[in-house]
């Protein structure tokens, strides 16, 4: 069906979509999701079909060319018992502090999976212990199995640095690197390379991530200019340029967008919209309107303990627990 | 304008420091120009000193010193700088085990408060230990090591000059902001690829200038040339001392510097001749402020287009 209609993505319907706060409702009996999967990441965002939000598998059909169709959903994720990432009794302290209680949250392939709760409820804490950064902390202490594909990322003899190219990771302030766009986007592939690659073998590689984090074209014309001379959006989506130039299969998100303004702010949106599928994204929020925007799943965190997870619709909409529906209506935060 | 007394006497004694420090230098700078620029000329830089003392003006000229305090400095910062590297990224990116840390530490600051006079007697003792005879030559009669080289003075020299290499390089790597060190392990980088390419392009600025102040105190150091280099400022180097089969041999032999010439030619010493000493002392005056300069530029970081 329209799953298949590969129109190029087109930005005007985007804005459009953000703006009219969409959300979009898991289609999980649906044959058609795989569409994204394995199909460039540029093209999986188009991947979507005019629905009418809330109803349910069998209803996805109607003319995609509609412009005045009702918002899109996308059906990029394929299964949801297919897990890119499985959290089993994760509990993590920091010295005699326990920041995590032991929490069991799944994060469905080619999903996005928004970990929301008010600070300190080890939101943070929790994403960094997926790509083992938590252990920088010379007092962590970490228990519990994560899976990525099913394999513990804690089991010993793991490689650390192949398991963050593997699960790679965009922090809350834009941190570039104090070098040229290129060099920046560079970074990683360098590294994985033995010898050290030259500038024109490692072009096609900078080019695609520059243009999968939909800043290639603003920044091709001068890819020797400083990272540092970037507005803080630009600096963010290259700092996920530099992230996807590993190409990651999970990407986790810091609160990306809390040091933006609302028009990078949306960029960022747009893009993680236009990734998942080709990637499993995890995003730390204290923006519920923002996890309503982009996530399919979410997960609440209540002072280490997970209170709920589900669809990202019914954890804020039809809420079994008070203290999500109390978080969500914004009685604390 | 501050309005009470104590702001007034703080604002103005502030501003009056400041004011008298940079007249004492400027002065000490114009005193040294006035009086060195009149002895310096193309003679004085490429003859070899002479026995002064009793006839004024016959303290010849500084080339064999000014050889001596270029090389002493290189090969000093030469061990100095990888050595000091190490240390200042074992302190700042490392630190464990702690007592090791601390240890180091307090070494660091020891060396810098301790006269080089201390670590030169205590180099004497050590490399005229006829096992250390490869450092410098065997005494004849006694079967010691003279312990008086190139060699066994830089090794001494490297000591001084490794405190503000060491904390001019571990202040610039605590101000590398934590978030790109995070950002290279999650870009799966190891702790020494992050300290490669992230670390040590932001700190470049800071060796460079910890290298400034470790030549500095090479350059100026007298102590340790006098005991450990001989201070022979009347033997001058064998004619053809550079070329390669004669280097190695100069380098386990004595030699003088341009500090140890100052000293010769000042009225304190035989050479007995002021005005040598005032020329001897612009030199090394502008080689200080050149390698300044030089490496200052170096350290700069270019980091493409702003």
């Amino acid at each position: 069906m329209e799953a298949n209609d590969n129109t190029p993505p087109v930005d005007a319907e985007y804005e459009k979509a953000l703006s009219q706060e969409w959300r979009h409702v898991l289609d999980a009996s649906s044959d058609r999701h795989a569409a994204g999967i394995d199909s460039d990441p540029t093209e999986v965002a188009v991947v979507a079909e005019p629905v009418l939000a809330g109803v349910g598998a069998g209803a996805a059909g109607g003319s995609s060319a509609d412009p005045d169709a009702p918002p899109a959903r996308r059906q990029h994720i394929a299964d949801p018992s297919d897990l890119a990432l499985a959290i089993r009794g994760l509990r993590v302290s920091y010295g005699s502090a326990e920041i995590l209680h032991g929490v069991d949250i799944d994060a469905p392939r080619g999903g996005v999976l928004a970990l929301v709760g008010p600070s300190g409820c080890g939101k943070t804490t929790l994403l960094r212990s997926l790509n083992r950064l938590t252990e920088l902390a010379p007092t962590a202490k970490i228990e519990g199995e994560v899976l990525l594909d099913g394999a513990n990322i804690y089991a010993p003899k793991v490689d650390l640095n192949l398991l963050r190219r593997r699960v790679g990771m965009v922090f809350q302030q834009p941190n570039p690197f104090p070098m040229s766009i290129f060099d920046n986007v560079a970074f990683a592939i360098r590294e994985q390379a033995q010898r050290r690659p030259s500038r024109g073998s490692l072009m096609p590689q900078v080019e695609q991530a520059l243009q999968r984090a939909g800043l290639w074209d603003e920044v091709k014309d001068d890819l020797n200019r400083s990272a540092l001379s970037m507005s803080g959006g630009q600096q963010q989506r290259l700092c996920i340029a530099r992230t996807l130039a590993a190409d990651p299969e999970v990407l986790l998100m810091d609160e990306p967008c809390s040091a933006l303004d609302p028009r990078s702010t949306a960029r960022i949106e747009e893009l993680i919209v236009q990734l998942a599928g080709s990637l499993t994204v995890v995003i730390v929020t204290h923006n519920l309107a923002q996890a309503r925007r982009i996530a399919d799943y979410a997960a609440f965190l209540l002072n280490g303990d997970l209170i709920e997870q589900g669809l990202a619709e019914q954890v804020f909409e039809n809420s079994k627990e008070q203290s999500t529906r109390d978080f969500v209506a914004g009685i604390f935060g | 304008m501050p309005v009470r007394l104590s702001d007034r006497i703080g604002y103005y004694g502030a501003w009056f420091s400041g004011l008298f420090l940079t007249a004492v230098v400027f002065s000490i700078v114009a005193w040294l120009l006035v009086n060195g620029l009149r002895n310096v000329d193309w003679t004085f830089l490429t003859t070899n000193p002479a026995p002064g003392s009793v006839e004024i003006g016959v303290a010849g000229g500084i080339v064999a010193p000014l050889i001596g305090t270029l090389i002493i400095t290189a090969m000093g910062t030469a061990i100095a700088l990888p050595l000091g590297l190490a240390t200042a990224v074992f302190l700042g990116e490392h630190g464990k085990p702690l007592w090791l840390k601390q240890g180091t530490d307090t070494a660091i600051d020891l060396i810098f408060g301790v006269p080089s006079i201390v670590f030169a007697l205590f180099g004497l003792a050590i490399f005229s230990n006829p096992s250390l005879v490869f450092l410098s030559s065997e005494v004849q009669t006694s079967g010691m090591a003279t312990a008086k080289s190139y060699f066994c003075a830089s090794l001494m020299m490297a000591l001084i000059a490794l405190p503000p290499i060491v904390r001019s390089t571990q202040a610039s790597i605590s101000q590398v902001p934590n978030v790109q060190r995070e950002a290279a392990y999650a870009l799966g980088k190891t702790r020494f690829a992050t300290i490669r390419t992230i670390v040590f392009p932001s700190i470049r600025p800071g060796i460079s200038t910890g290298t400034i102040l470790g030549m500095g105190r090479i350059a100026g150091d007298t102590a340790i040339v006098w005991i450990l280099l001989g201070g022979a400022v009347l033997e001058p180097p064998q004619p053809g001392w550079y070329q390669p089969q004669n280097f190695l041999e100069f380098l386990h032999g004595t030699g003088s510097t341009l500090t140890t010439y100052v000293y010769f030619a000042s009225p304190a010493g035989e050479g007995n001749s002021e005005g040598k000493a005032y020329g001897a002392a612009l030199v090394l005056f502008a080689l200080v402020f050149i390698v300044n300069i030089v490496l200052g530029r170096l350290g700069q970081r270019k980091i493409g287009r702003q």
